[in-house]
Formats: structure tokens, sequence, C-alpha cells
């Protein structure tokens, strides 16, 4: 496991590292958001909140494609048994790349003075959308960033007639996002047409590429991790990604309901984007089975531990917390308020930061040659970047249901005097995760990027493998299914406390039931989500134990221990 | 659902199949959107909106270019540290946005919004002459006036010139006018008075405040009317009583000075300037000052007034 096959792999760990960085700064950035989400006057005047949060929003596209790149780059040479195509390419792209933050740090500064750099009626210079701030200039250049990743990547794949389910994947998967960019690069006169084509690039490239590309790499990831059948987890990657496009493709819509568009998209949108989650469930399955079809010890534990964050989180952040504010009933609450911000964040580095950062784990022990390395730090960053988040997640929502009733049902608009204090709690939990979460982000670089090049202190023995028993002992299927009933469970409430917010009672001025729904539900989701990754990475972990000791494997007869 | 190796999984059938029903999604997506923006719809569109002459794509661009969606959401879409911003300009009116825009750091007073309505473009767009029936047609206006005016607002003050604060208030014009399928709904209850609401701070000083317009008995000096005025007709959203520059110069150490004026010569801070300022307030413009930023006091403010006002800004020290 720990050789490097193909030489061009290790082109992999300078995107890797710029991820790490990047990553790094980005959640610097996050925290300095919510201390001016408390404190408004906060370098007002000097680095407004909307240049921050650009820089939040870019840096995190930036680094997740990194991610992807890099993991591309690493399992592209596996799945095609030989080097990468053009090298000097992907050097090329690695500079454009930083190139293009870089400029991309200058530009969006000019929203301060309304500079756009109007051009041949665009703006050249930052556009002022949101998640597409980037200008016309950088939009060209990472439009030719990503077509040099799709010739990379077609290159060095064999001939389409020998490609398996990962290859389509990951091939549509990178033509798609060069392909969808393209709605993003022009000006738009009307509202409502700028903000359909907008989710164009934002909602298919989370729902129609990202999640190809992440099952794509999940799959293969598996593969790597577990030595599974690459047939079956092809089948199951093919039926993912068809689910994803399925059931993405119209649903799409659950944008398309108060942005100006006919009331029609309601429908369709209510009901294709409830059906969202069943790939994300097939997933959540799947890396059960692999992890479980046979009891050997997981050799790169922090690697495995992203991964299943990855995919748990985009069950629990994408899946639940989207489904509940899919519907019209309950959207007309939720949008445009923090409880919104509770699934992005959840959703977004769930699914797509945390595959990354399993990637890295996953690669970067390889390159460096470090077999042995001390996976506690891994570990414990682990922890600290997944409790952070989902308090995070928790913060928001809370803060996002106070807000939906003082700004939408009382309709109080003044946010310093009225709907700020109202969410003061919820807006001072956000910096406190935040700085949970950030230590395990700092934890987590300073371990990649020293991995293999500082002094290992001595691997721990067996007796830091938890005991098989109790949150140890095996995990079966039928209790994975139970915690993920429980975490729809939650979700129900969650959904039912949004809907509530139609009634009567609520409408006049009461907020027992929303508040009571999405105090029981929120936590609840957030908790199970918490408890089930800690029993299924505890009972993993036990398993080295039980590989150490021959007959740990067998349950004893009851009395007898 | 993971086909074991050997199994019989009929993938070619399965794959065609899922293809097909992909194709057909993809045909109904579309033949939704063609319908979603035909002209029969009556959807508002930008470029047949105007506002005093500007229309409202020059706004769009605007509203982009200072990254607004990086703060507001607009159709619910982007930041939420500010407001939404859809309907704002059918709730406040134009003569209030007109008041905050240039000095957004402060909310505006009704003396700043009643200057506004001076302005014939403004005063037909809002539809009413006189500062009462404007607070009457545009509750949101009253509301922000009587419990926010004069307070320091939580948005940074913005380098609008004034066209482009006409520019947004034609693209809030038409963000208003949108259909936007019942989305914000409308509250059914007035949060600031209905029974089971426990009052916010705010709201209970704003109870106490409500006679806003309290008569002031007859001030002690020039200089303290001069300051009551300044505050009462908006002054000091733009000015600071000190140095500092808010989006006009501070006042503090001003009198007396020397100023460059944008045509190379300069002046010295006088009565004289300071009356023309503020009567005519682009007749010397001030290097590094845009022009029409400045509204003119001239049908707000009679010649007394502007002497006090003067008073004050020479009882703030200088030369």
């Amino acid at each position: 496991m720990f050789r490097i096959e193909y030489q061009t792999q290790r082109l992999s760990l300078r995107f890797f590292v710029v991820m790490l960085v990047l990553f790094f700064f980005q959640t610097a950035f996050g925290l300095l958001l919510s201390a001016q989400h408390i404190d408004p006057a906060l370098l007002a005047g000097t680095l407004n909140f909307n240049v921050i949060r650009t820089q939040h929003l870019n840096l995190a596209i930036f680094w997740i494609l990194c991610g992807f790149i890099g993991t591309i780059l690493f399992v592209g040479p596996l799945l095609s048994k030989r080097e990468l195509a053009a090298p000097w390419l992907i050097k090329f792209l690695f500079y454009a790349l930083l190139a293009i933050v870089a400029w991309n740090l200058c530009t969006q500064i000019l929203a301060q003075k309304g500079i756009a750099g109007w051009w041949m009626g665009q703006p050249m210079l930052q556009e002022g959308l949101e998640y597409l701030e980037a200008g016309r200039v950088a939009d060209v250049f990472i439009l030719v960033g990503f077509a040099i990743l799709c010739y990379v990547v077609l290159r060095t794949f064999p001939p389409v007639s020998q490609w398996n389910e990962i290859h389509w994947g990951l091939g549509l998967g990178v033509l798609a996002l060069t392909l969808v960019w393209v709605f993003g690069m022009f000006f738009v006169e009307r509202l409502d047409v700028q903000e359909y084509f907008r989710w164009y690039v934002v909602h298919y490239w989370v729902e129609g590429v990202w999640e190809v590309i992440h099952i794509s790499l999940v799959g293969f990831l598996l593969v790597l991790l577990f030595k599974a059948d690459v047939k079956s987890v092809g089948y199951a990657v093919f039926w993912g990604v068809s689910l994803v496009w399925l059931s993405g493709l119209i649903g799409n819509a659950h944008h398309y309901f108060w942005i100006g568009t006919p009331e029609f998209w309601q429908f369709w949108g209510s009901l294709f984007s409830a059906l969202e989650p069943l790939p994300l469930i097939f997933c959540f399955w799947h890396i059960y089975l692999d992890a479980h079809q046979d009891g050997k010890p997981i050799l790169n534990m922090p690697a495995f531990a992203f991964l299943l964050g990855s995919v748990v989180l985009e069950q629990v952040g994408a899946g639940i917390l989207g489904f509940t504010m899919t519907f019209a009933l309950t959207n007309v609450w939720s949008h445009g308020t923090w409880v919104t911000v509770s699934h992005a964040h959840l959703a977004l580095f769930g699914t797509f930061g945390m595959l990354g950062l399993a990637a890295a784990y996953y690669a970067i022990p390889i390159m460096r040659g470090a077999a042995n390395f001390d996976q506690r730090l891994g570990k414990l960053a682990f922890w600290l970047v997944f409790t952070g988040i989902l308090g995070l997640g928790f913060a928001f929502a809370i803060g996002g249901t106070v807000q939906v009733y003082v700004y939408r049902t009382l309709g109080l608009d003044w946010f310093g005097g009225d709907v700020a204090p109202a969410m003061l709690f919820a807006k001072a939990m956000v910096p406190l995760f935040g700085i949970v979460f950030t230590a395990g982000v700092g934890l987590l670089t300073y371990d990649l990027l020293t991995l293999g090049l500082r002094e290992e202190p001595a691997a721990p023995g067996e007796a830091s493998y938890p005991v098989a028993a109790g949150w140890g002992r095996p995990l079966s299927g039928w209790e994975t299914g139970i915690w993920l009933l429980a975490m729809w469970f939650f979700g129900g409430v969650i959904t039912l406390g949004l809907l509530s917010f139609n009634l009567d009672t609520v409408r006049q001025g009461s907020a027992l039931l929303p508040y009571v729904m999405g105090g029981v539900g929120y936590p609840g989701l957030l908790l199970a989500t918490l408890f089930f990754v800690w029993r299924f990475l505890h009972s993993l972990e036990a398993r080295g134990h039980a590989h150490l000791t021959p007959f740990a494997g067998v349950p004893a007869p009851a009395g007898t221990t | 659902m993971s086909c074991k190796p050997g199994e019989l999984c009929y993938e070619g059938v399965k794959r065609r199949r899922a293809l097909a029903v992909l194709g057909l999604m993809a045909l109904i997506f579309v033949a939704l959107s063609a319908v979603s923006f035909l002209d029969s719809r009556g959807q508002a569109v930008p470029s047949a909106i105007e506002y005093a002459g500007l229309d409202a794509v020059a706004g769009k661009r605007v509203f982009q270019a200072y990254n607004c969606m990086g703060c507001h959401t607009i159709v619910g879409n982007g930041a939420y540290l500010g407001p939404d911003l859809t309907n704002l300009y059918e709730h406040t009116g134009p003569a209030w946005l007109a008041a905050f825009l240039p000095s957004a750091g402060s909310w505006p007073t009704n003396g700043a919004v009643k200057l506004q309505l001076q302005d014939k473009a403004v005063a037909t767009e809002s539809g009413v002459e006189t500062i009462e029936a404007y607070l009457e047609k545009y509750p949101a206006a009253a509301e922000r006036i009587a419990r926010r005016g004069g307070q320091s607002s939580h948005m940074p003050n913005l380098p609008f010139s004034r066209q482009e604060v006409y520019e947004l208030i034609a693209f809030l014009k038409y963000t208003s006018a949108m259909n936007t399928e019942g989305w914000p709904p409308v509250p059914k209850v007035n949060g600031l008075t209905f029974p089971a609401a426990t009052p916010m701070p705010v709201a209970v000083q704003e109870a106490a405040l409500a006679p806003a317009e309290t008569s002031i008995a007859a001030p002690v000096s020039a200089a303290a009317h001069g300051a009551e005025l300044a505050e009462a007709n908006g002054c000091t959203a733009c000015h600071a009583p000190t140095t500092e520059k808010l989006v006009g110069p501070g006042w503090a150490g001003l009198y007396g000075s020397t100023v460059k004026l944008a045509d190379g010569s300069s002046v010295v801070v006088d009565d004289a300037y300071l009356t023309e300022k503020i009567l005519k307030p682009d007749a010397k413009l001030v290097e590094g000052y845009e022009p029409g930023v400045m509204p003119s006091f001239a049908e707000l403010l009679d010649a007394d007034q502007i002497a006090d006002v003067v008073t004050y800004i020479r009882s703030l020290g200088g030369k």
C-alpha cells in the first residue's frame, strides 16, 4: 500500500499542499466573518464584510477544486495503469491556479469602491454575484484551467472501450465541470434570468458535477482502502451517478421558487429535489458495506475517518438538511435566512472538503514513504473539525430559526436593532465552534504538511486499540439502519418545524411550535450524527485489537469476561 | 444493489433505460425553462423600468459592482448580514432611499427625507409632495425615521455618486415590481406591537419616543440651534463634528482652513463660503469630491437657520 506505482502521481502533492494552505485561510476568513456578524463595525471601511465573504466563498471553491485535482492526479495513473499525460501542463495548471487565486484576492477588494472593470458590457475585474464573484478575466483563465484538466484526464485514461464506471464518472465529471462553468460567464440584464443561469453553475456544479466526481472518487478510494472489488464498486458508482442526475437535473428547480420564475417550478422542485437524498443514502450504505466486507483492521485511520465524514455529512448536510427546506412550503420560510447557511456549510465542507482531506491523508503518507506515520494527530484533527462543523451547523440552524420568526413572522426588518440582537446567542456560538474547527484545521494542516518529514514518535502499541465491546463491538447492518433512521426521524421533526411556520397560531406570533421542533430536531440530528460516526470509527479501530489477539474477533460467551 | 462478479446484472439494458429517463427529464426541464421567460408572463424587465430617467439595467451594474449581494440578499439569494432588498423600494419609497444611500453609515432623519422630496424627480416618483403624505404612503419609511433616524447603521459609507444612487434606486424599483410568487411572506402581525411579543430593548425605546415631532423650546444659543438643525436635517449623516471624514469633510477645525477646489484654485472656509455650500453645493467643488452627492438645502432652510448652522460649524473650531 505504501508505495508509489507511477512517478507522475507525485504531481498531486503540490495540489494537496495548496489545498491545505487555502483551506486554512478560508477558515480564518470565516472566523473573521463570524466576528463581523457580532460587531458589524469591525474593519468596516477597511475590509468590508462582502469582500471577506467573497474570499470565504471563492477560496472554498478553489481549495475543494485543488482537492479534486490532487485526488484525480493521484488516482488517474492507477485507473489508467500508465503515467499521466502531459506533466508539464499539470505544472502549468498549478502555477496558473496560484496566479488566479492571487489575482482574485486583489480584484475583489475593488467592490468597496464600486469598480467592476466594465469593458464590452462585461465586468472584467469582479462581478458581485454570490459564488461567481470572480471577474470575467479570471473566469476565462479558470475555463482554460478546466480545459487543461479535461485534456490531462482524458489523455491519461485508456481508450473509451476499456472504461469502467469510475472512468465514466470522472470523465463525464471533468467535462461537465468545464461545460457548466460557461453559464456563469455572461452579464445578464434580467435578475430572474441571471439567477436562473447562476444556479446552473452553482447547483449543477455541486449536484451534477462535484457529486459525480465525489461518488467516483469515494468509490475508488474505497477500492484502494479496502481492496473492494472494482466491478461491484463500479456498479454502485453507476447507480449513484444515475440517481444524482435523475433527481438533480430537475431538482435544480428548488432554486426557482422565488426568483421571479413561474409558480409551476414549486411543484417540480419540491417533487424532484425531495428525491435528491436517494443517491446519498445509497452512497452511505455502500461505505458501510465496503468497510464491513471483511474484518481486517484499517491501516490508515485518518483517511478513512475523513472519507466516512464526507459520506455521512453528505447524508446529513446535503441529504437531510437539504430535504427539510426543499418543499415550497418550508422553503418559503427558510429561503434567505441562516437556516440555509447551516445546510450549505455541512453539505459543502462535509461532502467535498472532507473528501479532499481524506484523499490527502491517503496519498501524502504514500508519497512521503511514511508507512508507520503517527495517526493520532490526524484522528484528533478529524474530531475537532467534525465537531466544529456540526456545531457550526447547529448554531446557524438555531440562529436561522430565530431569524425566520423575527424577520418573517413578526416582520421586523431592522437588523441592527431587532433581528441581530434576537440572533445574538446563535451568533456568539458561531465563533465558538469556529475556534474548535480552526484548531482542527491548523492541526491537520500542520500534520499533513510535515508528515514523513518530522521526527516520528514510536508507533502506539496494542494498548491504544479500544476493546471490541460496547461502543467498539462490531457494527451490524441493522444497527446502521437504526442510526440512519434516527437521523431521518430528526430530519422529519425539523421539516415539520419549518412547516409549522405556516400555521395560523405561529403566524399570529407564537413561536412555540417551530422553536420546540427546531430545538429538538437540530440537536437530535447533529448528535445522532456525531455518535454514529464515533460508533462506526470505534468499532473499526477495535479491529486492530482483534487482529493482534486472534480470539478477540469471536464474541466471548456471557459471563466469561 | 451491488453487482457481484459473475452475476448477470443486465447492465446494458439498465444503462439505456436510465439514459432514456434522463433525456426525458432534460426535455421537461428545457420546456419548463422556455415557458418561464416568455413575454406573455408579464414579468417585469429592467430595460423597461426607469427611475428619474435612468434605467434599471444601469442600476444592476452598480448593484453588482459594489457586490451588494455580499451582505444583502436579493430575491432571497446572497448574504445574511443585512436585510433582503427585493421589496425595499416598495416599502420605503425613493425619497428615503435617496436620503439613505449617499450616507449609508447612518439612518436618515425626517429632515433628510424631506430634503429629497424637494427634488421634483424624486417627488414625482414618490407620487407625493409633502413629507407627511410620504410617511403615510410609505409606513416603512416612517418606521425607519421614527425608530432609527439619526442613529448609526451597520452599513459602511460607500462612495456612491449621485447618478449611482439614482441607478440603484431604479434597480430596486425593478426588483420591487417583480412577481416573486408571494415571497417573502407578508407578516400577519405587527412585530412591534402584537401582545405576545417580548419587546426588543429598542422597541421599548421607540414606544417612548413615539411622538417624534416634538417642537423645540427656545434654543439657548445660535450654535446650539444650529447643531439641532444639522441633526434634524441629516447633515450629520455625512459630516462628523470631529475631523473624521464620513462622506463629506468633518466639521472640527474646518472653519478658517483653506480648501483646494477641483479647478485648482483654493478658498478659505468662512461664513460666505459655508452659506454658499449649503445653498449651491456644486458651485465651488472641492478637490476629491464628486458633484451631486451633497443636496442643496435652499428649499429647506431659511437664511436665519443657515446662519445658525454656520455658527455651529464655526463653534467647532478652526482658525
